[in-house]
């Protein structure tokens, strides 16, 4: 495989599934944080 | 008028829009424009205008919907001013007109689900054949009043016990299918050329305008930026809820759902085909139909000797395409509904109007082709106009004001930066100049007659009808404001 393949695939998918996997536990953390609050 | 109904939790919320975003653009038109421009060379601008255009712009549509609670007329009444609620009215005449042929389109889905999941259309000969029949008969009008019937039942009941439930249902489904299937491609023997396609950057055409501006033009399509969707959802929105990171979860979801049916309509096209695979996927036909209707039939046909496991895999697949475009089409419908809602007729008065005036509407394109793909062109370019009328809005209101205010506001659980006023004020008009600039010239190169109104596909048919839809949202403009802004004070 070429370099220039790996090196696309990993940038698209870090940001794009990276930033959805980032996103969802921020998510879930602000929403746990206000269910302890109440 | 006293807001009845909100979408009762963050991930409802983010459900219910994922089912606006996440549509049959995702699935078909992705994986053609990816095949059209270079593979890798068209996933770099695509990602950087996922950040430069959808993010932005599902923010803006969020925090407008939340601040008004009206639809786009009376939102842009409120937004940026009395005079300018016509714009409003586009964006709803844009998204409408859509909704007009997208109800045909997904009874196209459900009429393959049913042939696939029968196992006919695993028996057929010619799928071209097949496709044609079906088109040029009185099937597809039957399958557009199922369609639009499934989902006027769906928006009457409501947003938390209609859109919130089937959401609930339909998206989550659609995901898990969508998995499967993703899962089946990569395993496919000879998959790994179609992900190597897929993945691999054409370093001559990289910098190829035409790469870019199809990258801008595919995350306005399938994000659902711009087309006042979300902004009609975000008025269910409780107050104490967040706008940017749901906005952003929603942006990064939806391209995340494109990525996996990229890759697996590549793996499938590149395992199965005996044939040039990259001339299979970026052939549209009419109306995209040539690599959806016609040939991944072929294709799910080849999967294994099995008719029964072919037909399995096929209907999932249909399955999957009819569930994201009900979603979507739902949207679409509580749009339209929300808009006579905010003109003082009951909600249940509205859905039928509407249901019988998109199936009405939709008629044109059920019977004749090609009036399908003229309303496609026309109505699918105006949601870049769309766009840039939000970011107009925006500016009327002051940037500052509306980032600090709106989006920064009450249940915020992240603060958006000054980098949020930078990307209105130049980002988003400079891409929808440029853009549009460059659809029209192309237009004038490609048509000698480009102002004819009367041709299918050309830059004068849709200046045409925007102009005159337009012309009339300017001289209703003061009732449009009074029947919408003033009533709900």
């Amino acid at each position: 495989m070429k370099i220039e393949t790996i090196i696309t695939a990993f940038v698209v998918l870090t940001v794009v599934w990276g930033g959805l996997f980032c996103f969802i536990r921020k998510a879930l953390f602000y929403e746990k944080k206000k269910s302890l609050n109440g | 008028m006293k807001q009845q109904e909100f979408f009762s939790s963050r991930w409802a919320l983010i459900i219910s829009v994922l089912g606006i975003a996440v549509g049959t653009g995702n699935i078909w038109r992705f994986s053609r424009v990816v095949a059209q421009n270079g593979g890798g060379s068209f996933l770099i601008p695509w990602v950087i205008f996922l950040l430069l255009w959808s993010v932005p712009l599902i923010i803006a549509e969020f925090a407008i919907g939340k601040y008004a609670r009206l639809g786009p007329i009376g939102a842009f009444g409120k937004i940026a001013g009395e005079k300018f609620s016509w714009m409003g009215a586009f964006i709803v005449m844009v998204a409408t007109g859509i909704m007009f042929y997208y109800s045909v389109v997904t009874g196209w889905c459900l009429r393959y689900f049913f042939s696939a999941a029968s196992g006919n259309l695993m028996t057929i000969d010619n799928h071209l054949d097949y496709w044609n029949q079906f088109a040029s008969g009185n099937l597809p009008l039957l399958f557009h009043f199922i369609s639009i019937s499934i989902v006027a039942f769906i928006v009457f009941r409501g947003i938390t016990n209609g859109i919130e439930k089937f959401s609930k249902i339909l998206v989550p489904t659609l995901l898990l299918i969508l998995f499967g299937l993703f899962i089946r491609a990569i395993t496919l023997p000879g998959s790994l050329e179609g992900i190597k396609y897929f993945f691999t950057p054409d370093l001559n055409i990289i910098l190829d305008y035409k790469v870019w501006l199809n990258a801008l033009t595919q995350n306005a399509w399938d994000t659902g930026a711009g087309w006042g969707l979300i902004m009609t959802y975000a008025i269910y929105m409780r107050q104490k809820e967040d706008i940017s990171l749901n906005a952003s979860l929603i942006a990064f979801g939806n391209n995340s759902v494109s990525l996996i049916a990229g890759i697996t309509i590549f793996s499938t096209v590149f395992a199965l085909s005996s044939v040039d695979a990259l001339q299979q996927i970026s052939q549209s036909g009419p109306a995209n139909t040539g690599l959806t209707f016609i040939y991944l039939p072929q294709l799910f046909g080849k999967l294994s000797g099995s008719i029964f496991i072919n037909s399995v895999f096929a209907s999932a697949f249909f399955l999957a395409l009819f569930f994201a475009a009900l979603t979507s089409l739902i949207s679409m419908v509580e749009l339209a509904t929300r808009t006579l809602i905010d003109f003082g007729i009951g909600r249940r008065k509205s859905i039928i109007f509407v249901s019988v005036i998109c199936f009405l509407f939709g008629l044109p394109s059920a019977l004749n082709m090609d009036v399908l793909i003229n309303q496609d062109w026309v109505w699918g370019v105006g949601l870049l106009v769309s766009g840039a009328f939000i970011a107009f809005a925006i500016l009327k209101f002051g940037v500052n004001r509306f980032r600090n205010e709106v989006i920064n506001g009450i249940g915020s659980d992240v603060k958006i930066g000054i980098w949020y006023n930078a990307i209105i004020k130049y980002f988003v008009p400079i891409q929808v100049v440029v853009l549009v600039s460059w659809w029209l010239i192309s237009s004038v190169s490609w048509d000698a007659e480009w102002w004819n109104p009367f041709h299918r596909e050309n830059a004068g048919t849709a200046l045409f009808q925007w102009i005159a839809v337009i012309i009339i949202f300017i001289l209703q403009n003061n009732l449009m404001y009074k029947k919408t802004v003033e009533n709900s004070k």
